[in-house]
């Protein structure tokens, strides 16, 4: 007995039957095989004469088979599944096909499932052979399930290398792994070779041809060329030849980018000719973006979308979209030649009847892919109608109108929503809204209310379902005229009596067009006595008064409107005024072009108030315009624009009562006061040496512009044409100004002015509107003869008396006179002759003064008592030796005048020193001829500070001023400045002593010093009595005290 | 009454020289909307022919020889080829170029222009006396199945010719004209 899995060898390609074969025993021919035997079998045993057998398969576990010889030999051994061996047939290509376009390769094979149990799985290994090459371009590994029956299996692989450039070989070989198999499962052997080759039907040599590729992938193009290729490119760009076979081809193109218009042209060139092909790269479609169905007339449901992304391919590559409404079935295709960016694609479904769900689907495909968007609608809920047209609008009368519109569309399932938007000139637009009930291709009619009669409206409209969706636009305009209505009321009516009372003129204000409520035609007037019509007048317009003779009874005057329509209600006005005595005139002042007037409210009016205007300078009737006012009020603002600034106006308020209207006030009145354009005219009634009388005239209305506020009259001394008086300047300090404001004053009476003078009178009126223009006048006043009279009689009467007492005083004097001026024994002194004498005595006097050295100065105060005010002579003499000529010490603060001298021979006299204390200034008094001149020469430097004092002639020195002297009175005594003076300089006249040390000098000061001894001197020591008397001083002499006193008169 | 050759002789040669003028635009604008390497500046592929366009090429000499009726009568030929291939090459730009109205213009008023050439020479020949051939379908069933890189080819090739032959037409009627100029 042998045993062992090595000897007997059992494979299945089915599983149901075994296929053993075992070697026979050495020295046994394998012919002599008697039988089989397995164990555990119902028939164990089989004849045989073979070394192989068919058994079925055994259940598993181990077995003992026994094979017998016939030479009696036997061989025994184990069995078991796990040593069987399942080897599947080889299978077999039922059909290899290639679509040479998409370059793919379908496989078709029978997986012969029929024979093998089932469930099973099978695998399958596919190998693509590429001519010549050896080793597979592919190798793939396929699953199938048997399902107990012959079954077709199919695999479809895409060649990177058009089919075209190639022979292809494809083999196919396959295992079987059963559950109920725990034996060993091995492939099959290799199927025989299947291949596909390309004949050759176009003169083409490049593939593939017109390929569409996604942009960015990667192909192969081959070039069959029956010659040498020399370069092979990609639009301008060279690639690498890969040789596939003879003078086959091919180029790679990596990460191709998206094609133009008319594709990416690969081209192959050769020594004689050029091949190529065109590849169209590009991407699938896009979603399709903002999908969304509406429909403009329940007919057709057009979808919008946005393509997206462009997908680089035209014309027959581009993509063609299909809308698809899964529940009526219906579709509709979309396909354009351009390729268009950020466009809006439409397409339109025509709708079954009767449906309201609608879902679409929206594909769009292009050779590259497709892509899907959906949209579920309920169509009713998306209604956008079209615009409105063929509007028309007929009249119901005055007020309401038919509108209607053609709306095209089926809408008899659902209600429209209308807008109608009605438009009047000047005014804000409203908008109505109006639900109608739809109709199909129907004219819809809406009836629009509260119009105004006789008014242009313009109408539009538009629409959308009840369940909003969208508007339509908004239809064109239709413009539109409302008829005519009677007019709602009578025309605002007054009355005035013309000014010769005879005739009442009736007037009317033309109705407002909201009340006339059409073309008013004309008016009828009548008037009627206790309730009787007496006359009828027939007034067209634009005419609005009417003059009707009447005698001064109460007629009632009715005033009626007529347009087209009819008539208007009447106004009534009765034709008389109920009297009212009791009538003050007021004034009144507006703003602006206003003016406000308020009234307190009066009970007993009734009907209302009536203001009443007019310019006060028309003559009668007067009237401008009238307001009527409700009979509540007690106030109301007038307002007109023919109000002018400056003109006046009567403003007359009436109460209206059951009887007729009263006067209750009285108004005159300015918008704005102005001033008056002309002076009041005025005249000089009388005239007297210190008065006048002067007496003006009313400025009339018109040119006062204003309430009269009063007159401005100012006066001044002047005469005609002198620069002076040509205009009065008010504020000057010279003109005298009166303001009266007293208006009904009309005369004014100018007193206290001189006699024989001539006056420069203005007159002015004034409003608050300001000053009127002036008017002057130059009155010369009277003489006045009681002034002349005693001008002359007081200096005859003073001559006369300065004669007499200069008669008693010569006679009296008369001793001294002659001994004075006519002595008997001359006196020496006054002899030229002794002249030199003298000096040399008076020398030696000097020279004895000048020996007293050094020279304590003594002073002394000199004070006068003249009334006049007194003014500081602040000088002071100084000591040559104590102090250096021109130096000058301080003023003294208490005001005395210091004179400082060196005591000579000379005697001095207080005169008044009480009046120098009180006056706080003192009479320089001096005490020798040289001293006078001192100061003399000090005011020669101020004089040049103020030449202006000395107007008129000028001595031709100059005039010795003292600068303490000059004062705000300089000016008054530039008339005494003038006068004769003499020509000398008056240094000349010094009297110069051949002693004096510094007679030579020119310094006065110094010089003074030296001639203190003359005798003449003794007089100037004596106040002046008088301003200047020349009497009173000896001879030429007089001259310096002249001009030494003159700063104080 | 015979009529004057002058006169269509010198109509045919004033709309030659005004298709003269635009022959290089319309392959200019052709070669730009085809892609590279096409549309590259200089591209030439003379070696590119077709069969169903006779090509203008002539040696001189022979050219020189030719009768009128001849001349007139390749040029005939010539142009009437041309109609029908610039036909064929406006569909295939409108496949390739379908958004190139531009393009698509100038192939049209080029084949009209053809076919006004082609009206003035038969107005020439009736002038002269000659035998109008009969208009010959030269394209045939050839090019339906055309590969978009055949179509491209084809439509250069074309265009190219038509210039050729504008060229040469006005050469012929240059010609022409001084012959039969009063």
């Amino acid at each position: 007995l042998k045993r062992g899995v090595q000897d007997l060898k059992c494979t299945t390609n089915n599983m149901r039957v075994w296929d053993c074969t075992w070697p026979a025993p050495l020295g046994v021919s394998p012919g002599t095989v008697k039988d089989i035997c397995i164990k555990d079998r119902f028939h164990s045993c089989h004849p045989l004469e073979t070394t192989n057998v068919k058994i079925p398969a055994l259940s598993p576990g181990d077995h003992e088979v026994t094979i017998n010889y016939l030479n009696g030999f036997q061989s025994k051994f184990t069995l078991n599944e796990k040593d069987v061996s399942l080897i599947p047939e080889t299978p077999e290509i039922l059909d290899l096909s290639a679509d040479f376009f998409t370059s793919s390769l379908l496989l078709k094979w029978n997986d012969r499932g029929s024979a093998l149990p089932h469930p099973s799985n099978a695998t399958w290994e596919i190998k693509v052979l590429q001519n010549p090459r050896t080793e597979p371009v592919a190798l793939v590994l396929l699953n199938t399930m048997l399902s107990g029956k012959d079954t077709v299996q199919h695999w479809n692989w895409t060649s990177d290398l058009p089919l075209q450039c190639a022979t292809h070989s494809v083999s196919i070989r396959w295992h079987i792994d059963s559950p109920h198999f725990s034996g060993y499962k091995e492939w099959s052997d290799w199927s025989p070779l299947k291949n596909i080759s390309w004949i050759r039907n176009t003169e083409t040599n490049v593939f593939p041809q017109d390929k569409v590729v996604l942009a960015g992938s990667n192909m192969t193009i081959c070039c069959m060329s029956p010659t040498k290729v020399l370069s092979g490119q990609i639009g301008n760009t060279l690639r690498p030849l890969i040789h596939l076979y003879g003078q086959t081809v091919a180029i790679h193109i990596l990460n191709i980018p998206v094609s133009e218009n008319s594709g990416t042209n690969i081209i192959f060139i050769t020594d004689d000719d050029v091949y190529g092909t065109v590849v169209f790269a590009g991407y699938p479609p896009d979603v399709p973006q903002k999908l969304s169905c509406e429909t403009h007339d329940l007919k057709e449901i057009i979808c919008s979308w946005n393509p997206g992304r462009i997908t680089g391919l035209v014309g027959p590559r581009n993509t063609e979209y299909t809308l698809f409404e899964s529940i009526s079935g219906k579709s509709a295709v979309f396909h354009r030649i351009e390729g268009l960016t950020n466009e809006t694609y439409r397409l339109g479904v025509q709708m079954h009847p009767g449906q309201e769900i609608h879902n679409f689907t929206l594909t769009g495909r292009n050779p590259l892919g497709q892509a899907q968007s959906a949209v579920v609608i309920n169509v009713t809920e998306r209604v956008a109608p079209h615009d409105p047209t063929s509007l028309k609008v007929k009249d119901i009368n005055s007020t309401v109108v038919t509108f209607s519109w053609y709306l095209p569309g089926n809408f008899t399932k659902i209600n429209l929503l209308c807008q109608i938007e009605i438009c009047k000139a000047n005014s804000k637009k409203e908008v109505r809204n109006a639900t109608i009930r739809g109709a199909e291709d129907s004219t819809y009619h809406v009836a629009v209310d509260k119009l105004n009669p006789y008014t242009a409206y313009t109408f539009r409209v538009r629409c959308s379902s009840k369940t909003f969706w969208k508007w339509s636009r908004w239809s064109d305009e239709k413009r539109h005229l409302t008829t005519e209505a009677t007019p709602s009321k009578g025309p605002d009516t007054w009355r005035e009596w013309s000014s010769d009372g005879k005739n009442l003129i009736v007037y009317w204000k033309p109705l407002p067009i909201n009340e006339a409520n059409g073309k008013i035609l004309s008016y009828n007037v009548s008037c009627s006595l206790n309730e009787e019509t007496q006359s009828v007048l027939e007034i067209f317009d634009p005419q609005h008064r009417a003059e009707i003779q009447l005698s001064k009874n109460d007629y009632i005057i009715s005033v009626v409107a007529r347009n087209s329509a009819g008539s208007s209600p009447p106004s009534k006005i009765a034709s008389m005024e109920i009297p009212n005595d009791d009538i003050t005139v007021e004034q009144a002042v507006g703003l602006g072009n206003r003016i406000f007037l308020t009234w307190r409210h009066d009970p007993n009016m009734t009907c209302d108030y009536v203001i009443k205007w007019c310019n006060s300078s028309r003559s009668e009737p007067c009237l401008l315009d009238w307001r009527k006012v409700p009979s509540n009020s007690t106030e109301t603002v007038i307002e007109s624009d023919q109000f002018q600034p400056g003109v006046r106006y009567n403003f007359y308020l009436y109460g209206c009562t059951n009887q007729g209207y009263q006067l209750l006030r009285s108004i005159i009145g300015y918008v704005e006061e102005l001033a008056p354009i002309v002076a009041p005219n005025f005249t000089v009634e009388d005239t007297s040496a210190d008065s006048i009388l002067v007496k003006w005239d009313d400025i009339p209305v018109e040119e006062l512009r204003g309430f009269l506020r009063g007159y401005l009259f100012y006066f001044q001394k002047g005469e005609r044409d002198t620069p002076k008086t040509r205009s009065l300047e008010p504020h000057h300090s010279d003109i005298k100004l009166k303001n009266i404001t007293d208006i009904s004053q009309k005369t004014l009476r100018i007193a206290d002015l001189q006699g024989k003078t001539s006056y420069h009178l203005v007159l002015r009126a004034y409003t608050h509107g300001g000053l009127g223009p002036e008017k002057s006048m130059f009155v010369v006043t009277k003489e006045n003869s009681v002034g002349l009279i005693i001008a002359i009689l007081i200096p005859v009467a003073v001559a006369v008396i300065v004669g007499v007492v200069t008669s008693i005083l010569c006679y009296r004097k008369r001793e001294w006179i002659k001994e004075t001026f006519y002595p008997d024994i001359p006196n020496p002194e006054n002899c030229k002759a002794l002249q030199f004498q003298k000096s040399v005595c008076e020398g030696s006097n000097a020279l004895k003064t000048l020996e007293m050295n050094p020279c304590t100065p003594n002073n002394v105060e000199v004070l006068e008592s003249r009334s006049i005010v007194p003014k500081i002579e602040d000088t002071e003499i100084i000591s040559p030796v104590a102090e250096r000529p021109g130096e000058r010490s301080e003023v003294d603060p208490e005001n005395h005048v210091v004179v400082s001298y060196c005591p000579p021979i000379i005697e001095e006299e207080i005169t008044n020193p009480a009046a120098d204390e009180v006056g706080g200034a003192s009479q320089v008094v001096y005490i020798d001829v040289q001293s006078m001149y001192q100061p003399q020469a000090k005011a020669e430097e101020e004089q040049d500070v103020d030449p202006v004092v000395v107007a008129g002639y000028k001595p031709q020195m100059r005039l010795p001023i003292s600068p303490a002297v000059e004062d705000t009175a300089a000016e008054d005594e530039e008339g005494k400045t003038a006068g004769y003076r003499p020509q000398a300089n008056v240094n000349t006249w010094n009297l110069v002593s051949p002693d004096s040390p510094r007679s030579t000098d020119s310094n006065n000061e110094v010089v003074s010093f030296g001639s203190p001894c003359s005798i003449n001197s003794r007089q100037f020591l004596i106040p002046p009595k008088d301003e200047d008397s020349p009497k009173s001083n000896g001879g030429g002499w007089s001259f310096t005290n002249f001009f030494q006193n003159k700063p104080n008169d | 009454a015979p009529i004057s050759p002058s006169e269509p002789i010198g109509q045919a040669y004033s709309l030659a020289l005004y298709m003269q003028k635009n022959t290089s635009a319309l392959l200019q604008t052709y070669l730009q909307h085809q892609g590279s390497p096409f549309s590259d500046p200089g591209f030439s592929a003379p070696e590119l022919q077709l069969s169903t366009l006779p090509s203008a090429a002539v040696s001189f000499k022979t050219w020189h020889a030719m009768e009128d009726a001849e001349r007139l009568s390749r040029a005939q030929g010539a142009f009437l080829a041309l109609t029908q291939h610039l036909q064929l090459v406006g569909d295939d730009q409108s496949y390739l170029n379908p958004g190139s109205p531009i393009l698509l213009a100038q192939l049209g008023a080029a084949r009209l222009r053809a076919q006004g050439l082609l009206g003035n020479m038969a107005a020439i020949m009736t002038a002269l006396g000659l035998p109008i051939p009969p208009e010959e379908d030269t394209l045939g069933f050839v090019p339906f199945g055309a590969s978009a890189f055949e179509r491209k080819c084809r439509g250069y090739i074309v265009t190219r010719e038509y210039g050729h032959w504008t060229d040469r037409a006005v050469r012929d009627l240059a010609l022409l004209k001084a012959k039969y100029s009063a």
